[in-house]
Parts: C-alpha cells; structure tokens; sequence
C-alpha cells in the first residue's frame, strides 16, 4: 500500500499541475476531473492541466461493433467513423481538412467494440474556440450522399488488406465467430469481408445509424490539458447546445451459455509459426463485482511473462516464441483468451495441455500473496507510466468513460484491484475454465512459396 | 579501486556531465558522451544508452551479428542472473528494456517511475555492462531472428515486406544493404563466440551516448557515468558509406505469393540529411506531397480520398519509423538517405492503375513543383504539428540526441526558427535538386508478378471500376489519362522471385 501512496503523492507534478487541487487521496489517477451534463444529455469530463501547452480534445461516442446488431451490419460503427470526417455545409470536406491541416493538430478517429473514439490533439489553448466550433459543427451538421458513401467504403476493404497477411487478425477473426452464437462481438471490429464488400449499397443504414448513435445521450466529451475550464464549458454550452438527444436504446442479443466445447483450425497457405488461442466466456466490465478484476490478476498471474508457464515454454523449453492473454474490458461479457505463438507444429498439442494443467494448478492451489502484491504493483505502474502528456491522460481516461460514462470507473477497477484475494482468484478459476465454457483455435502453416 | 580514485573519478565525471551539459561537444573520441535533459518534479526517468553501431557495421558473412548480439543483452541474462530472474524483477515495477536497431546506431531505452529506480537502474546496467551470454538465451533468441527472417516478415507482413524489400533494392552492394536481422544464411552460421566478440569489439566508451531525462535526482548522472566509464575506452572506426548506386530507370523487384492485395513501396537514394540546409525546403515538398497518415498528403488525397483506392498512400524525405501515434521514432539517424513512397495494399485487379498514377503524380511534382497555396498551408501545418513531436520524457531526449547526431542544438526549435524563411522557391529547387521521376525502385508484393510484369512492359491499358456509379467527371476524366500514362519498364529492369527467396543470402535473390 505504501507504494500506492507514494504514486498518488508524485504524479500530480508530472504535468506541473498546481498544487491545491482536490486531493483524490489513494486513488490511482491523480488528476482531479470534473463532469458536467448539459441539458441534451451530452456529458463533459475536464481534466485541466497547467503544462505543458497542449490540448486533447475527445469526443467519445458509446457505440462500437457492439451495437452491429442486425445480420449484415458488421463493420459499420468503423465504416460509420470514416463517413464522420466527410464535412458539412458550412465546412465541407476541404474546409475541414484545411483547418485541421493549419492547426496541425493530431487528429483521428477509431472504433473498438463499445465506442467509436474522434480526438484532435493540439497546440494553444487559444484554439480551443476554433476546435469546439469545429468539432461540434461535424457531430450536429455532418452530410454526406450516397455517392460519398461509395467511395468511402472500399477504403475499408483496404483497410482489411492492409492486414490481410497477418494471421493474428485472422485467427481472432476466427476465435470470435466460433465462441459466439448470439452477441455482435461474435465478430470483430473491421467486420465480416462480405459485409464490408456490401457497404456501398448502405447509404440508408448510415442515416439510421448516425440517428441512433450520434447522439449527445450515447456521446462524451473529455477534454485534457492547458485550458480554462469556465471558458471550456461555455463554448460547450454554445455550439453542443442545440444537439439534440436520439432517447435510442439499443438491445444486444444476450449470448446464451455455453455448453459444449468448440474448436476450430486455419490453414495458413505459407510458412508461419503456429498459433493457438485458447479463450473462456468470462464477465463484462465491473468496477463494483470483483469476479473482472479478480479475473483480470488471475491472467496475470498465470501467464504473465514473470509467470511460471511462460518461463517453462518461452524461455526454458522455447517451444513458445511467446506467450500471453488478453481479457479486454466490455460492456458485456467477453473472451479470456490465452495464445501462443509455437515454434513448431508438433509442439502444438503440448503447448495446449500445459495451458490447460496451468488453469488446473489455479483451481487447485491459491496463488501466493507476494506474487498478487508483484501483479497489483505492475498493473499500477503501468497505468503511471502512461499518464505523462495531455494525451496520454486522456488516452487511459477515455477507456473508462466509454465503458461505464464515469471516470471514477478507474480509480474504482484500481480499489478493486486492491481488494482481491487469493481466494477470489481461486473461485474465478473453477468457475469459468472448464471444457464445456472453453473454444480453442489454432492456424499452421503450408508450404505455399 | 580505492576509495580517493572514486571519488576523483566521480568529482571528474560530474565536472564532464556539467560540461557537456544537454549539448554533446566532447574532444576525445574514445570516451563516454552524455545527453541530459533534466526535468524536476517528473516522477519518471527515461534512459536511452546509445550504441554509435549498427546493422551496417555487421561484417560481410555475418549479417543480423549486431541484432542477435544487442538482442542478447536487452532479452537476455546477465553474469548474475538468469533472464527469468530478471523478468520476475522487473515485473513489479512494470519496466521493461527496449532494443531498436538500425543501420548505423542502436538504442537501449526505458522509461521508470522514481519509485523504484535504483532498483531498476542496477538491472538496466549489469545487462549492458556485464551481460551473461549464455547458451540458452543465445539459443532462443537465434531461433526468434531465424524465424522472423523465414517465415514471419515474408508471410504475416506484407507492408514491412515490401519496405525491406525496398531498402535491399535501394542498397544491394552497400553496407545499408541487409535486413537488420541479418540473412538466414548468415543468422543460421552465428555462434555465442561470434556475439562475445561482437560485444568486446563494439561496447566501448566512445561509441556510447548516455541519455538520462525526468526528474532523476542528484548524482544519477555521475553514477550512471561512472559504471559505464568502466568499459574500455575506444571506438569503432566509422564506417566508409559510399553513395548508394541510383537507380537507372523505373527498377522492380517482385516478390510472388499467394495473396488478394498487393503492397507497394517506392524509392530512391537522396544526398540530402537533416543536416543540409536544403532538407527543410525537400521535408515541405514531401510533406505535401505525402505527410504520414494526415489528410495533408496529397497522394492519400488522390488514390484513397478521391478513389478509394486502398488505406492510405504516404511519402517520406528521410526514413521514418512511426513512433507513438503517428509522429516519427527517434534515434533512427543515417548518413546515408532516401525518399520513399509507400502504397498501403490494395486489390490486385488495381496495381497497374495505381503504379501509373504515383509515378504520374512523381512527374507533376517534379515538373510543377508546389503551388503558393500548398506551400503556405503546408508551412503552417508544419509549423503547427511539430510541437507535437516531442510530448513524453522519452521522445524529448530522443529529439534531442537526433538534433545534436545532425549537428543542431535543437532541431525542432529551428523549424520553428527557419521554416517561416523557406520560400516557395527554395522548395521548388529542393524538388529538382532531389526528386525525380524516371529513375525509381520499386517493390512490389503480388500475385501473378509476370502478368504484372508483361503489362508494365507492355503499357496495356489499366482502367479500374468503382463502386459508385457516379464518380464526379474530373476523377473520370484524369482515369483515362492514367490508365494510358506510358511507363518506360524494360523486361530486364523487372526482377521476380517467390516470397520465399528473400532474405537467404545478402542482396536480391539471383534469378
């Protein structure tokens, strides 16, 4: 707990920011933030910041592949932020283009599951009016016709070229569309190839979508860095206040339990190490019910590169190249997965079984109360290290926000943290890894020249 | 060493590191520089240790020696600890050693909270001071190089593939002209004999820059260099680059696999580096021409914005590596430069389309030069967009080790200095002195490379289809010029090999 102490007390010089501001006693982001809601529902988190001269405007829209909903959809919430940067009448295209290009600003857009994310990362805090103005004209006042559309969407099939050769994406591709009946994570973010190939024909779609989505009630603003905040809100008030809210409410397909384990294989046509994933239907996102969290150390713990497993097969017996999980934070339950990169195919079947004996281990012995300290401590540091500009304070921050439209959510998951036991890791491990909750895939190489 | 030497030692490293300040002037060649950028109140401490050694300093027979060899002691164990033990150490503190490697420097970086500094700073220096080169770690690490060079970059990477590709085209001959990780040849005959001496030949004082930025506290420094004033003192000769063959005429190299998309990257050798006083007036041109990732470039203006065409279309006036987000990495200086163009994949039915447009849109550069308005947006746009460059601790002291490798005192301030000065007319000469049009190499990944070949030579006609119906008349228009736009491809300037081939032996695979 001390070293919790001591990250708390030293980050708030990091960015010179003044002393006096509230306390946020232990917690783990030490920023102090401030929301407010404007009347259409449209929330702003402010995280003022006295250095270092730049600002990170984002705007978060709580709405990603997850809300692909119907057959035929996926892809669109990505397809959709490309049309976002198509202008208006006012500012059409080149215009926008233009101001952005003198601001010399960072700016982007990109879309995950649960959110589609619009930053523009810039210089001066007397642009601040300018990028407001500019930002909210878009998200009110965007047009775009069919005939946009149709360019636009190839780009997405480039886009899906762009990482055609890798067989990582191709193999999470394959893991979700096997794992999931039901939910629209079943597929990822880019989307299925025949969907994305359809997307010329959805200029009507885009219309309901940006109705729906595009909303000040499904949208956040998170403003970081070297700004007044009155000045801030003001603007806000000016040009966000006659956007008007959608009242949309969007219902997922609850993915039934699964019964049986599945198993998929994909033959890559050329040489490539094998690869693995094992993965587990585990939990949504919590910042209060301690099974995500306790989840989230038990992955650490098990297969870290620190981890036991990992020293065995990456660096002892290197049958592995490497070795690693991923659980990301979802609003609605999602995949632990556990992969490996396999330096030869034979090894492919006792890579999996040490895996599986490794999850046996955790149900039947709690882990070590010095090894949860050592994880606690990373997960810790980790989120430190990364809090050292304007953006990336608004780069860990926005996460949250989108997740649970709070940004105490980190300081809670943190508190979380905190208060998992070797025992709740233990209980997490009978619970959720067994055969019948449990889809494997693996890809081999062939000898395509 | 007695108690009085240390600290003289000590009194007389402290009076170098006031000397040298955060500028890196020294007299002797063969002792330590330093590169500090003190920033009190930071919580966090970036170290970049950086070796004036490259892949291009790997000998002849013995490619991918200084990446197997720097790999060793970044992933590796030291005299006193296994690997293992220090990643369990590490762990906690969520530290981690960095490796890049490039042609004639390589960088060891980490970025630590005050917390737990000591505690890392003593693993961080017994992994560069006294690495222990053991035979599993070799084993494994030889294996991770091997693998990459056979099976990873040519069959899970199709963009890296075809820059390297390029840069084999761009070099075959010279001492730039291999992948960083070697030839799988050459990896393959490696031994820990070969990475002991590597070590002993290369880690020396003089070849050692020593940057330290955050708010480290008093003395790191001195201490820092006094544990590496321990190795010998010394350096590695420079290496003689002689100017990299230009290409003559339009050279391809095709590499042939199974795959829908099709990557392609252009280039050609440039004399100019940051260091010349032309280079700013080259950056805006390509910059316009090709800014990376932003709407600015006018090449992703063309073949994505207004066709389509793939997801993004890039240029650059010196080698880049994206660093975080999309702002250049730092620590990459060369001697030896050269322009780039890169054509992110798309479908294969388009490549001929699109080879013709960006070497038509080439000639329109080179011909026309930039317009007044172009020139003063992309002057305010540079202007602009790189006060963003230097925003972590790490990037910070990055670009000022970059600034003074090119001889400034702080290369970001004098783009703010000198690019109001650049005229239109300093960029347009930039482009005639530096660019041109029709001596250019080309990778090219693809499938069916003859029948690409056959229709390069042939100049058979390439119109491309859209999906909507009614693309505005000037886009239509300027297709029915591209699609003839004649290019001057002789069949023995177009060299074709399977995927496969690449990377065995030094150079281009022989036909």
């Amino acid at each position: 707990m001390s070293r919790f102490l001591s990250l708390a007390c030293v980050l708030p010089f990091l960015l010179a920011v003044p002393l006096g501001l509230r306390s946020q006693g232990s917690k783990v982001f030490p920023y102090d933030f401030k929301v407010e809601v404007l009347s259409n529902g449209l929330k702003v988190v402010c995280v003022p910041l006295s250095n270092p001269n730049i600002i990170a405007f984002y705007t978060i829209v709580r709405s990603g592949s997850r809300n692909e909903v119907e057959p035929g959809k996926s892809g669109f919430a990505h397809f959709f932020e490309h049309m976002m940067f198509k202008g208006t009448k006012t500012m059409p295209r080149p215009a926008y283009d233009d101001f952005l290009t003198k601001l010399g600003a960072g700016t982007n857009g990109f879309t995950s599951d649960d959110h589609t994310v619009y930053f523009v990362v810039f210089a001066g805090r007397n642009n601040l009016e300018e990028v407001v103005k500019t930002e909210a004209d878009r998200f009110l006042n965007l047009t775009y016709d069919e005939e946009m559309l149709k360019t636009e969407a190839p780009v997405i099939e480039g886009e899906y070229y762009a990482s055609v050769s890798n067989p990582d994406r191709r193999l999470a591709e394959l893991l979700r569309d096997t794992a999931f009946e039901k939910h629209s994570y079943k597929h990822t973010t880019l989307g299925f190839l025949k969907d994305i190939q359809d997307m010329p024909n959805q200029y009507q779609y885009s219309l309901l979508y940006k109705q729906r989505f595009y909303a000040p009630d499904n949208s956040i603003l998170l403003v970081v860095g070297d700004f007044d905040q009155a000045r801030l809100m003001e603007l806000v008030k000016k040009y966000y206040g006659p956007w008007q809210p959608s009242n949309y409410q969007l219902v997922t397909p609850v993915e039934p339990p699964q019964k049986k384990a599945k198993r998929a294989h994909l033959a890559w046509p050329s040489k490539t190490l094998a690869r693995m994933s094992v993965a587990f239907h585990g939990p949504a996102f919590s910042d209060e019910k301690i099974n995500k969290a306790a989840l989230d150390l038990l992955a650490e713990v098990a297969f870290s590169n620190s981890s036991p497993i990992y020293q065995k097969l990456v660096i002892e017996e290197q049958k592995c190249q490497n070795l690693y999980t991923g659980f990301p934070d979802r609003r609605d339950p999602s995949l632990l997965t556990i992969s490996a990169v396999i330096k030869k195919d034979e090894d492919l079947p006792a890579v999996e079984k040490a895996v599986w004996q490794e999850l046996e281990n955790l149900k039947a012995k709690p882990v070590s109360a010095e090894l949860l300290s050592d994880i606690k401590s990373n997960l810790k540091y980790s989120l430190a290290n990364g809090l050292d500009t304007s953006d990336g304070v608004a780069g860990t921050l926005f996460f949250f926000i989108s997740l649970t439209a709070d940004p105490g959510s980190v300081n809670n998951l943190y508190d979380l943290y905190d208060k998992v036991t070797p025992a709740d890791i233990q209980d997490m491990a009978r619970k959720y890894f067994t055969q019948a909750n449990s889809t494997v895939v693996t890809l081999t190489g062939g000898n395509a020249k | 060493m007695n108690a009085l030497k240390f600290s003289l030692t000590i009194l007389l490293l402290a009076g170098l590191a006031l000397a040298v300040g955060s500028c890196s002037k020294k007299a002797d060649p063969n002792t330590l520089t330093s590169e500090l950028l003190p920033v009190p109140g930071n919580p966090l401490i970036s170290f970049h240790i950086l070796l004036k050694v490259g892949s291009a300093n790997d000998p002849a027979g013995k490619e991918g020696l200084g990446q197997l060899a720097l790999s060793l002691m970044a992933n590796g164990g030291t005299q006193a600890l296994t690997y293992q033990e220090i990643t369990k150490r590490f762990y906690p503190m969520a530290a981690q050693v960095d490796l890049a490697v490039d042609k004639e420097m390589s960088v060891f970086s980490g970025t630590i909270h005050q917390d737990n500094l000591d505690k890392f700073y003593v693993l961080f220096c017994d992994m560069l001071l006294t690495p222990g080169f053991r035979e599993e770690d070799f084993n494994r690490l030889k294996a991770d190089q091997l693998n990459f060079l056979e099976k990873t970059l040519v069959s899970n990477m199709d963009e890296q593939f075809g820059k390297e590709i390029l840069n084999l085209a761009l070099y075959e001959g010279h001492p730039y002209g291999h992948e960083d990780a070697g030839t799988i040849e050459s990896v393959k005959a490696l031994t820990l004999d070969d990475v002991k001496a590597f070590y002993t030949q290369n880690f020396l004082q003089g070849n050692l820059v020593i940057g330290l930025a955050g708010g480290y506290p008093q003395g790191l420094p001195e201490r820092v260099l006094a544990d590496f004033a321990k190795l010998p003192k010394g350096h590695t000769p420079a290496l003689v680059l002689p100017q990299p063959k230009a290409p003559q005429g339009l050279e391809f190299v095709m590499a042939e696999k199974q795959t829908p998309a099709t990557a392609i990257s252009f280039g050609f050798p440039v004399a100019a580096t940051r260091a010349d006083d032309d280079f700013l007036a080259l950056w805006m041109a390509v910059s316009h021409f090709g800014e990376h990732r932003q709407h600015l470039s006018l090449l992703f203006q063309k073949i994505r914005e207004q066709r389509g065409q793939n997801y993004g279309d890039y240029a650059y006036a010196d080698h880049f590596i994206q660093g975080r987000d999309k702002f250049p990495a730092t620590n990459y200086g060369r001697r030896r430069q050269y322009f780039s163009i890169w054509i992110r994949p798309l479908t294969n039915a388009n490549r001929h389309f699109v080879i013709r447009q960006t070497l038509r849109e080439l000639r329109q550069l080179v011909e026309e030069g930039i317009s007044e308005e172009r020139f003063k947006l992309v002057q305010t746009y540079l202007l602009n967009y790189t006060k963003l460059y230097a925003q972590t601790l790490s990037e910070r002291l990055g670009w000022q080790m970059d600034s003074h490798y090119y001889g400034f005192q702080d290369f970001l301030a004098a783009v703010q200095k000198r690019l109001p000065k650049i005229t239109r007319e300093d960029v347009n000469r930039a482009i005639k002195k530096y660019l041109n049009f029709e001596n250019v190499r080309i990778a090219v990944i693809t499938q069916d490379a003859a029948a690409l070949r056959d229709d390069l030579v042939a100049n058979t006609p390439s119109p491309i289809a859209y999906a909507n119906p009614n693309m505005p008349k000037e886009v239509l228009d300027e297709d029915l010029v591209i699609q003839v736009y004649p290019l001057d491809v002789r069949p023995e300037k177009v060299r074709i090999a399977p995927a496969g081939s690449f990377f065995q032996k030094p150079g281009l695979p022989q036909q």
